[in-house]
């Protein structure tokens, strides 16, 4: 590739994340441009929606939802839709007494050792950039531990409290949407028995095996575990691999429509290899 | 169709979250170390073919969470396991008083027999060295099948040779037992 035609994609995304090394600039460019009549088409359907001030719930936000949020209206459209806003608003300063509640070394090393390891390609969470997003992701992880005692911190959260950082670029409203997915819309993925996660992950063998059977036979004759494929997937709720809209607007599908979705596009690729 | 290697190995990496097992797994199967690594979440693996003697041997290397609640998921791997690498940072005490409670898990969940390697990990950190080499000898020294070794991320204890090194090694020692095993 001709350097020149390197510089026109910027090294880094809107969010922060450096582009990989091997990232095809060209196929990239070609994607775009026409995506990108889709997204101003949407972007203007959006605006139309929201100019009213508030964020109704209805069918038709509900397609829009499952179609993409644009970057811009993501935070405010998330607050509402999971309820994030309301608990907010019926607690003022409830945040910020969390995060000088008593001190507890076990939560605080456990969230430490993992602030390195969040999005270390993403230069917003690096220690050179100042504000540097870890003591951010720090405070946000913390509070919740405080909050949710029965779950503290479980790994994976990092990631998950790090990229609502990145969309709504406020400290409060991450803790409280990461509240709604955590306390409410995946109750039992994060506590120590992870009965809600491991529960899905089972239910998805099933889902295969009826649908797919030939993945799942060949899952079966290779001896996997349908853990080593989606336990990332599903406790990261997918947010290094796909767009993570639907799950505040319909969390009860989140895990197995992507999924289906996912399987589909992946089944012939996975049986070639097999 | 001929197989493509003589003999599969499985082997799993287990030890407190940060001790350093991603570190290892990709310096082993990829021999290359960054300073970029993501916890790892749920379980991963990394494949690598060795020759030993003269026989391909694949070694299908599991690498997992090491959050306490993660067990839950990871523990239904270890009966699969012909070896388990325990690993301990010996700049965190912690990490290795843990090893007891790795040890406890593998006895619960592993197959009777499986080969363990203790490994302490993060040896270019000498200065910040909490658990001496001896301590860990002493502690499990009645484990008489296993090997202990010191291992850096970075750099293995002794010099320059990378940790995959003596990692082979000590397959070398293991795949006697787990290849008849």
């Amino acid at each position: 590739m001709q350097p020149a035609e390197r510089s026109r994609v910027p090294r880094i995304d809107p969010y922060g994340f450096e582009r990989p090394e091997d990232f095809d600039d060209a196929a990239y460019e070609k994607f775009f441009s026409s995506y990108l009549v889709t997204l101003t088409r949407r972007a203007i359907k959006w605006s139309r929606l929201l100019q009213g001030g508030g964020v109704p719930r209805s069918r038709t936000v509900k397609r829009y939802v499952r179609k993409g949020v644009p970057l811009e209206h993501r935070a405010r459209v998330w607050m509402v839709l999971s309820g994030a806003q309301a608990q907010m608003d019926q607690n003022p300063g409830y945040y910020h007494q969390l995060l000088q509640g008593e001190r507890n070394p076990r939560l605080e090393d456990a969230i430490r050792t993992d602030l390195n390891r969040t999005f270390p390609d993403n230069v917003k969470f690096r220690k050179t950039t100042d504000p540097c997003l870890q003591r951010t992701l720090y405070n946000v992880l913390l509070a919740y531990g405080h909050h949710n005692q029965g779950v503290g911190y479980c790994q994976g959260m990092n990631f998950i409290a790090g990229y609502l950082i990145l969309i709504t670029n406020n400290e409060e409203e991450s803790f409280w949407l990461l509240d709604a997915l955590v306390g409410r819309i995946l109750p039992d993925y994060y506590s120590p028995a992870m009965l809600g996660l491991k529960t899905d992950q089972e239910v998805l063998g099933e889902l295969v095996r009826a649908k797919l059977p030939a993945v799942g036979a060949l899952m079966e004759r290779l001896g996997v575990l349908w853990t080593l494929l989606v336990s990332r997937w599903f406790i990261c709720l997918f947010v290094d691999i796909l767009p993570v809209e639907k799950i505040f607007s319909e969390p009860g599908s989140l895990s197995m429509a992507t999924v289906a979705k996912l399987r589909e596009s992946c089944r012939a690729r996975l049986l070639a290899q097999g | 169709m001929a197989k493509a290697y003589d003999h599969l190995f499985k082997l799993l990496l287990i030890g407190d979250s940060g001790v350093g097992k991603t570190c290892l797994i990709i310096r082993f199967a990829e021999d290359n170390f960054n300073n970029t690594y993501i916890s790892t979440i749920g379980i991963d693996f990394k494949i690598r073919t060795v020759d030993i003697e003269g026989k391909k041997i694949k070694l299908q290397v599991w690498d997992t969470a090491g959050q306490e609640r993660f067990k839950t998921i990871t523990t239904a791997y270890y009966r699969g396991a012909m070896g388990i690498i325990l690993v301990y940072d010996i700049t965190d005490e912690k990490s290795f008083e843990n090893i007891q409670n790795w040890m406890k898990s593998i006895k619960e969940n592993a197959s009777a027999g499986v080969e363990r390697l203790l490994l302490g990990n993060k040896c270019d950190m000498e200065a910040k060295r909490k658990v001496q080499k001896e301590q860990a000898d002493k502690a499990f020294s009645s484990l008489a099948r296993d090997i202990l070794l010191k291992s850096g991320g970075r750099r293995s204890g002794n010099g320059n040779k990378p940790p995959s090194t003596d990692l082979k090694t000590c397959d070398k020692k293991n795949t006697n037992k787990c290849s008849l095993g």
